[in-house]
C-alpha cells in the first residue's frame, strides 16, 4: 500500500515571531514543530507500516529549509521518503496557493491514500486538506479520530468521525484523503538511539519553483486569494476588577457577589 | 443589489440565523437578496427570514460527502452567481467551504468574528495564531466572498419578516462521492456549554477537573475548560471554551487557573459576571473579571463550596 502523509510544521504558538509589517509569521526565526494533528496522521501511517512492512509512506510538506533536521528525524522513524517544497517565492501563500502547490506535487506521486491532520494550531482554518482533496478530485473526511486498522486496505477504509454531538462511522472508498484529529490515539515514537545519526539524505527531496515551474504571480502573497490587511493584538474591555485573597474575607466577598446576583 | 447564499445545514437551522446578521454587517447600506440552501434540511426556522429558500431533497446525498456537496454548491452558484457565500463553522461546514472556494478559485476566511465594510472595502476579522493576533483579511479578485462563522459568534437581530420564495432545485449537475454512513452514536457529554447559564471553567492551573463538578452543581451550572486542559486529554473538546472550542454566553463564568489567552477571552467579553481565580492577579483573564481571587484554584473551590453549604443550612 502506498500512503502519502501531508504535514505542516507550525510555529510553537506560545513562542513565535510575527512580522507586523508584512503580516506574516517569520518561520525562519520561529521554533517549528510538527502540527499535533498531522503527527497523528504520521503515527497512524507508521502503525500500518508495522503491520504491513511493504507499505510505502512518503511525507510531503511545504516549509522553510529550517525544518530539514525535523524531516530527517521523521525519516529516521522509518518513513520511506520525504519531499520538502521550499522556495522564498512561496512565502506568504494563503491556503488556496498552499493547496495548489501541495496538490501539484502529490499528483505526481502514486498513492492509495493520503493522510493529514484536520486542524493546524497556527492558522486553525482546516482549509488545506479539503482544498487538496478538491484539487485532486478525491473524497475526503476530516475530524477522524479512529481508523479501523483491520479494514484499512488499498480499496477502502472504515473511519469514525467526531461531529458536534455524535460520532459517525463511514466507509470510504480509496484513494481518498483522510484527516485525523489529535484526539486519535496514534503517536509518533522517538527516534531509536542507534538511528540518531542515520544518514537519510538520499530519501529527502527538496523541490523549489525551479522544478515546479509556477508563474511567480500565481504563488506566494501575489497569487493568494486572501490578503491580510491589518493585524492587531486585541484590546479588551476592562472591568473595574476587585482583587481579593482566597481567605475567609475573600470567600465572603465572592459569596455575597453570587448571592446578590441571584446565583445562590 | 447583492445576492448572498447562506448554507442552512440539517440540524442547524436556528444557529444559521446568525449568518444573516453577518450578511447585514457585510453589506450594511445595500439591498441584499438572501438565499438559503437547504439540502435534506428543515426550512421552518429560516422561512420568513430569507428571501429565497433553495431546497434539494436527495436521500442518497450523504452528509459529509464533500465531493457531492461541492458539486451542488458550484452548480447553484453557477445558476445564481452570488456575491457572498456563508457557512457555519460546523464540522461539515468546515469540510465543504474550503472545497467550494477551491473550485470557485476564490478566497475563504475561516472563523470570522467581525466584519468591516469601509466604502465597499470588506475586511473580515478573525483570530490567528491560537488567538494571539486578530487579523483583518480582504478577499482579492472577483469573489464570491466566502467565510465561515462559528456558532454563537454573531447574534441575529432582525425582526422583519419577508415572504420567502420556495424553489426546489431541479436538474442540478452533481456526483455522489464514494462514502457511506455505517452508523452513528451520540456523544457522552450530557450538556452543551453554549446553553449553560453558569460555567465553572478550569485551566492549566486547576489540577483536578473533577472537583469542579460539586461547585457547578451547587450553582446550577456546568463544567467547562480551557484549551490547555483539553490538549492534555484530561477533558473532551466538547466542553472547551474559546476559538478552537465553543463560544459561550452564560450569566456567570468562574475561571479557575485560566491564564486567558486571547483565543479564550475573545468570546467572554459580553458575559455579565466573571470571577477569576489565579495565582497571578495580572493574568489577562483578570482584566475582564469583576472579581479576581488571588490564589490557587482548588483550595478556593473547596472553601467556596463549604461557604455555600453553610449558607444553605442557616
Amino acid at each position: 500500500m502506498r500512503i502519502v502523509c501531508v504535514v505542516k510544521f507550525v510555529p510553537d504558538v506560545d513562542n513565535f515571531t510575527y512580522n507586523y509589517e508584512t503580516h506574516t509569521i517569520e518561520r525562519e526565526h520561529s521554533p517549528m514543530l510538527i502540527n499535533p494533528d498531522d503527527a497523528r496522521a504520521l503515527g497512524f501511517a507508521l502503525t500500518m507500516k508495522k503491520r504491513e512492512p511493504q507499505t510505502c509512506i512518503e511525507v510531503v510538506t511545504m516549509a522553510p529549509r529550517s525544518v530539514i533536521p525535523q524531516l530527517e528525524d521523521i525519516l529516521r522513524l522509518g518513513f520511506d521518503s520525504a519531499t520538502l517544497i521550499s522556495d522564498q517565492l512561496f512565502a506568504g501563500s494563503d491556503t488556496y496557493v498552499t493547496s495548489k502547490l501541495l496538490s501539484s506535487v502529490i499528483r505526481k506521486i502514486p498513492y492509495d491514500c493520503i493522510l493529514s491532520g484536520t486542524h493546524a494550531i497556527d492558522g486553525d482554518t482546516s482549509h488545506v486538506p479539503s482544498q487538496i482533496a478538491q484539487s485532486l478530485d478525491l473524497d475526503h473526511l476530516n475530524f477522524i479520530h479512529h481508523i479501523e486498522e483491520e479494514r484499512f486496505t488499498c480499496s477502502s477504509a472504515v473511519v469514525e468521525v467526531e461531529g458536534e454531538s455524535s460520532y459517525t462511522t463511514f466507509e470510504i472508498a480509496l484513494p481518498a484523503l483522510l484527516s485525523l484529529t489529535r484526539e486519535s490515539a496514534y503517536r509518533l515514537p522517538y527516534v531509536r538511539y542507534k538511528n540518531l545519526n542515520l544518514d537519510v539524505s538520499e530519501r529527502l527531496h527538496i523541490l523549489t519553483n525551479e522544478q515546479l515551474g509556477f508563474d511567480p504571480a500565481e504563488v506566494g502573497l501575489s497569487g493568494s486569494r486572501t490578503q491580510v490587511v491589518s493585524t492587531h493584538t486585541k484590546e479588551h474591555m476592562t472591568r473595574r476588577k476587585k482583587v481579593v485573597k482566597s481567605d475567609d474575607e475573600g470567600i465572603e466577598v465572592i459569596y455575597t457577589f453570587l448571592k446578590s446576583n441571584g446565583f445562590i | 443589489m447583492k445576492k448572498v447564499l447562506v448554507y442552512v445545514e440539517d440540524g442547524y437551522a436556528q444557529e444559521s440565523l446568525s449568518l444573516l446578521e453577518a450578511v447585514r454587517q457585510l453589506y450594511p447600506d445595500q439591498h441584499v437578496e438572501t438565499y438559503a440552501l437547504l439540502i435534506n434540511s428543515d426550512a421552518s426556522a429560516i422561512d420568513g427570514v430569507c428571501d429565497v429558500l433553495l431546497t434539494l431533497e436527495d436521500g442518497t446525498l450523504q452528509p459529509f460527502d464533500q465531493k457531492g456537496l461541492c458539486d451542488v454548491f458550484t452548480s447553484v452558484h453557477t445558476r445564481y452567481s452570488f456575491d457572498a457565500i456563508l457557512f457555519l463553522a460546523t464540522p461539515m461546514g468546515r469540510c465543504i467551504a474550503p472545497s467550494v472556494s477551491m473550485r470557485l478559485e476564490t478566497g475563504l476566511v475561516a472563523d470570522v468574528t467581525a466584519i468591516a465594510n469601509d466604502d465597499g472595502q470588506i475586511s473580515l476579522i478573525r483570530p490567528a495564531y491560537s488567538g494571539k493576533i486578530m487579523a483583518g483579511i480582504r478577499i482579492k479578485g472577483e469573489g464570491p466572498v466566502m467565510m465561515s462563522i462559528r456558532i454563537g459568534v454573531f447574534t441575529y437581530q432582525g425582526t422583519d419578516t419577508v415572504q420567502s420564495t420556495n424553489i426546489g432545485l431541479e436538474g442540478l449537475d452533481y456526483r455522489h462521492g464514494n462514502i457511506k454512513v455505517m452508523g452513528t452514536k451520540e456523544k457522552k457529554i450530557p450538556y452543551d456549554i453554549r446553553e449553560s447559564d453558569v460555567l465553572i471553567s478550569g485551566g492549566a492551573g486547576c489540577s483536578d477537573m473533577e472537583s469542579l463538578q460539586d461547585l457547578a452543581d451547587l450553582l446550577g451550572g456546568h463544567v467547562s475548560a480551557s484549551r490547555a486542559v483539553v490538549d492534555k486529554g484530561i477533558v473532551p473538546r466538547a466542553i472547551q471554551v474559546g476559538q478552537s472550542g465553543k463560544t459561550v454566553s452564560p450569566s456567570l463564568y468562574i475561571a479557575l487557573g485560566i491564564h486567558g489567552a486571547l483565543q479564550h477571552v475573545e468570546g467572554l467579553k459580553d458575559i455579565p459576571h466573571i470571577i477569576s481565580v489565579n495565582t497571578n492577579k495580572d493574568a489577562p483573564i483578570c482584566s475582564i473579571s469583576d472579581i479576581v481571587v488571588e490564589g490557587d484554584a482548588l483550595p478556593f473551590v473547596a472553601k467556596l463550596i463549604r461557604r455555600i453549604k453553610e449558607g444553605q443550612q442557616r
